[in-house]
């Protein structure tokens, strides 16, 4: 057979289960509506002859038991109740089964006689069905459907980037016209016209990527619609064999959320809503006894606020007891005594996210994991969202997630560590701190810090990502560290350097690179190199129990092996230069010493300093002269130089900086504060 | 049309017809003879793959190392907004790791499931190879490495391996799920 028609009559049958499932649920809310029955009656009818026409007996012949089934209905033989839409959305399922069967070419799992005996008798008919070993949530494909207005506008968009370069294009031109005619002597306000229109299309630039970018990332967003669709069956479904009675309302199911998250969504909102169904909403009587409706309702409503989606999950049923949730902690061992005794009651529904914690007794079938919402609140802080409570006890409980809109763009905090740039999510970043020694305490063995007056455990980040046991760059005794928070955790590692915040575009490893410890991704950074984005809930899974980051120790030899650069001390006082060395090696600087200026250019010759540092009355050449020369040296031409002087005119400071000095301390009001201020502001 | 005359149309069109198809055929043979490879130099020898597989040559950039992955994938580096991993393949094949330096040359490949940049020391052009003149790779050569070579050629005195591309792509040491 042509798979051509294949393929048109899978895209029809699933429109017509489609139609089913809905008009089904409808008709059992609206038992009376006959035109309802007829839609049904079609969608059934059209099914049958096109599973024929294809010789697909097994469908044809479900189709046609329910299209008689209908018919029954419709002419008033059959009661329309519960019941029977039970039976027909069994039919439903069962020919959908089917169909993504035939889809993926195995094995049809229906029974079709079983099926139909079970059927006629108006009995279950799962024992028919074969369960598959996995009902895998489904992932959403890989290919995106967008408007052909969207796709105009970012090739429009790209039109102007091309119009952009163009304009770059004729910029170099009049640049390479401006050198050549000036024969080497532009005039400065030529150049400040020429800078001020490269300015605008800069600007302009920077407009058309913006638009572009946001164009870009619209095509990833797809409605909550997209996964909410089966939930109403579901929670039918489940409330009935429970014997209660609950209506899911939907609310803001336009509302559009990046694709991913969506995906890692579902699985979330199955469990919440199994939840409220098993453990909130009352039996009809208790219902009505409390003076409730004896329905219950569950309201997911999806809305914007701020730059958030913010979806709720709400059921009137009983609502979360503190009390109750405190006993259950302590019985579980979640909490001691103490602890729940000085929690307040809206701290304690927190408690049902804790690891350990379920009030479920049962596992159910539903979420088909039997997890807690520990997971539940852990996947949400997995894609940078936040989960919050609220309850009444009799009355309501609601569950509040506020996500991000998208994915792939975050707020991160770059960091070096090793040598290499990375990324560090900022919603895992509590602060960064600068570390001393004699912050450093241990327990049993554990390095510790004092972050706000709570301890919290020290790691080499290079250690931990298995960048040997080289530590951080220890600058003047001194050693960076961010403090990374997860749920109620925290710990302290040590980097090389803290960049700064910035909001970088997410971006995968691609194929080869599946899933690597402790990353999740990588984004590009501004020379075009790529950085790694570290996954923080790794971090912390390597923490425990990992060794400590072994700083103290470190830091107390610091000044034996880390070198913040060379020196070159010039002075013919023995008390400055000694001064001048030790406050300079014990911050981790490298210092020679020269005892004239004559001493330091023969130095200079035979070895290569990132600075240097000259007091200016000396025997033979002075300061000035000596920087005058080392500014003629190609090797020197740039490399700082300090002048230390007793002369405290300004004319002599003129006269340094003349001399090409880029700093002047006098020394009256040398201090060591002073002088390591001005080494490390010029050499870091 | 069967009366007997000097001038036989439909003998001359089979002629015709035959010579074109022997000529096409002829051509064919011809390119099924000559492998169009890339060649490269990884431990001072000579390795070679087909064209086909690779869709660009850069020079290496910088590569960001990975954590945690050590060995064949050297780090990642970005081609046009893509992270891609560079390989240095040669431990895999048992080949001495001479340094890498300006001559050196990232061959990318897009594979089915992924792309990835193979580093070699220098890359030497592009050259059909006739397949007939491959000689089984050595035994001396280990096993391990044997398995993602298909041939040894001796063209003017000069050693050239084929890899077999297919084979290493499809290997699982490549891939990264931990």
């Amino acid at each position: 057979m042509s798979t051509k028609y294949l393929d048109i009559f899978l895209k029809e049958a699933e429109e017509h289960i489609g139609s089913l499932q809905t008009r089904l649920l409808v008709l059992e809310k609206e038992p009376g509506n006959g035109s309802l029955i007829h839609e049904l009656l079609r969608n059934a009818h059209t099914l049958k002859g096109s599973a024929r026409m294809l010789g697909f007996e097994d469908i044809s012949v479900i189709a046609h038991r329910m299209e008689d089934f209908l018919k029954e209905m419709e002419d008033g033989e059959r009661a329309v109740d519960s019941d029977s839409v039970d039976l027909l959305l069994q039919g439903t399922d069962a020919i959908s089964r089917m169909i993504s069967a035939l889809e993926k070419g195995v094995d049809s799992p229906v029974d079709v006689e079983r099926f139909i005996e079970a059927f006629d008798k108006g009995l279950s008919t799962s024992d028919a069905i074969l369960q598959s070993p996995a009902a895998e949530t489904e992932v959403m494909g890989d290919t995106v459907r967008a408007s052909v207005k969207t796709l105009d506008s970012l090739v429009n968009l790209l039109g102007e980037l091309i119009i952009n370069k163009k304009r770059f294009e004729d910029k170099t031109l009049e640049l390479k016209t401006l050198c050549k005619n000036s024969g080497g002597t532009v005039p400065a306000a030529r150049i400040m016209e020429f800078q001020q229109a490269l300015d605008e299309d800069v600007l302009y630039l920077g407009y058309v990527i913006q638009e572009l970018h946001a164009e870009a990332m619209a095509l990833r967003m797809l409605p909550l619609r997209t996964i909410t669709d089966g939930f109403i069956r579901m929670v039918r479904d489940l409330s009935k064999s429970q014997g209660k009675e609950v209506d899911l309302e939907i609310r803001g199911e336009h509302i559009e959320v990046d694709r991913l998250l969506l995906e890692s969504l579902k699985p979330m909102f199955l469990h919440m809503l199994t939840n409220a169904v098993d453990h909130g909403i009352e039996l009809p009587e208790e219902r009505l006894a409390r003076g409730k409706p004896r329905k219950g309702t569950i309201r997911l409503s999806a809305r914007h606020e701020g730059n958030s989606v913010l979806i709720e999950i709400r059921d009137d049923g009983s609502g979360m007891d503190p009390e109750r949730i405190r006993q259950t902690a302590l019985k579980r061992g979640v909490i001691n005594k103490e602890e729940a005794e000085m929690l307040r009651d809206d701290e304690a529904l927190y408690l049902t996210l804790r690891p350990g914690f379920s009030t479920s007794e049962i596992v159910t079938d539903i979420s088909g994991r039997g997890v807690g919402m520990d997971v539940v609140k852990m996947s949400i802080e997995k894609v940078k969202g936040n989960l919050t409570l609220k309850s009444e006890v009799g009355v309501y409980s609601e569950i509040q997630l506020r996500l991000p809109p998208t994915l792939a763009v975050i707020d991160a905090l770059m960091v070096t560590c090793s040598g290499e740039q990375y990324a560090i999510p900022l919603s895992y970043v509590q602060e960064t701190i600068k570390i001393r020694v004699e912050d450093i305490a241990t327990v049993a063995g554990k390095e510790i810090v004092s972050v706000r007056n709570s301890s919290v455990p020290l790691f080499s980040l290079a250690t931990m990502l298995g960048f040997g046991e080289k530590g951080a760059i220890i600058a003047g005794g001194k050693v960076s560290a961010v403090i990374l928070k997860q749920r109620d955790q925290t710990i302290a590692c040590t980097i090389d350097k803290n960049n700064g915040t910035s909001e970088i575009v997410v971006k995968s490893l691609g194929g080869q690179l599946k899933k690597v410890r402790h990353t999740f991704g990588a984004t590009i950074m501004g020379d075009g190199n790529p950085a790694l984005i570290l996954d923080v809930s790794d971090i912390f899974s390597s923490a425990e129990g990992a060794s400590t980051a072994g700083l103290r120790k470190a830091l107390q030899q610091s000044q034996v092996f880390v070198s913040r650069g060379k020196v070159l001390v010039v002075d013919d006082s023995i008390t400055t230069r000694t001064m001048e060395k030790s406050i300079l090696l014990s911050n981790g600087y490298e210092v020679t010493i020269a005892i004239s200026a004559e001493d330091a250019l023969e130095k200079v010759a035979e070895n290569t300093f990132d600075l240097v540092i000259s007091d200016v009355e000396m025997p033979g050449l002075n300061g000035f002269e000596l920087t005058a020369r080392l500014r003629q040296m190609d090797v020197y031409r740039n490399v700082p130089v300090i002048i230390v002087s007793s002369l405290a005119k300004d004319e002599h400071k003129r006269k340094a900086i003349e001399a090409g000095a880029q700093a002047y301390i006098v020394k009256g009001v040398f201090e060591q504060g002073t002088l390591l201020d001005t080494v490390e502001s010029l050499i870091g | 049309m069967s009366e007997n005359s000097g001038y036989d149309i439909r003998s001359i069109l089979n002629e015709m017809r035959e010579e074109y198809w022997q000529g096409l055929s002829e051509k064919v043979e011809v390119q099924d003879d000559l492998l169009e490879c890339i060649t490269f130099i990884l431990g001072g020898e000579t390795y070679a793959f087909e064209t086909g597989y690779a869709s660009e040559v850069i020079r290496v950039p910088k590569l960001i190392r990975v954590p945690g992955v050590q060995g064949l994938i050297s780090g990642i580096f970005n081609l046009r907004g893509e992270i891609i991993a560079a390989m240095d393949i040669r431990s895999l094949l048992g080949i001495p790791l001479l340094p890498i330096d300006a001559a050196a040359r990232i061959i990318v490949i897009k594979s089915e499931s992924f792309t990835t940049g193979i580093i070699v020391e220098s890359v030497r052009g592009v050259h059909p190879l006739p397949l007939e003149q491959f000689e089984a790779v050595v035994k001396s050569v280990d096993q391990s490495a044997r398995e993602f070579l298909r041939g040894q050629i001796n063209l003017d005195g000069e050693m050239t391996v084929l890899l077999d591309l297919k084979r290493l792509l499809a290997s699982p040491s490549l891939i990264v799920d931990n």
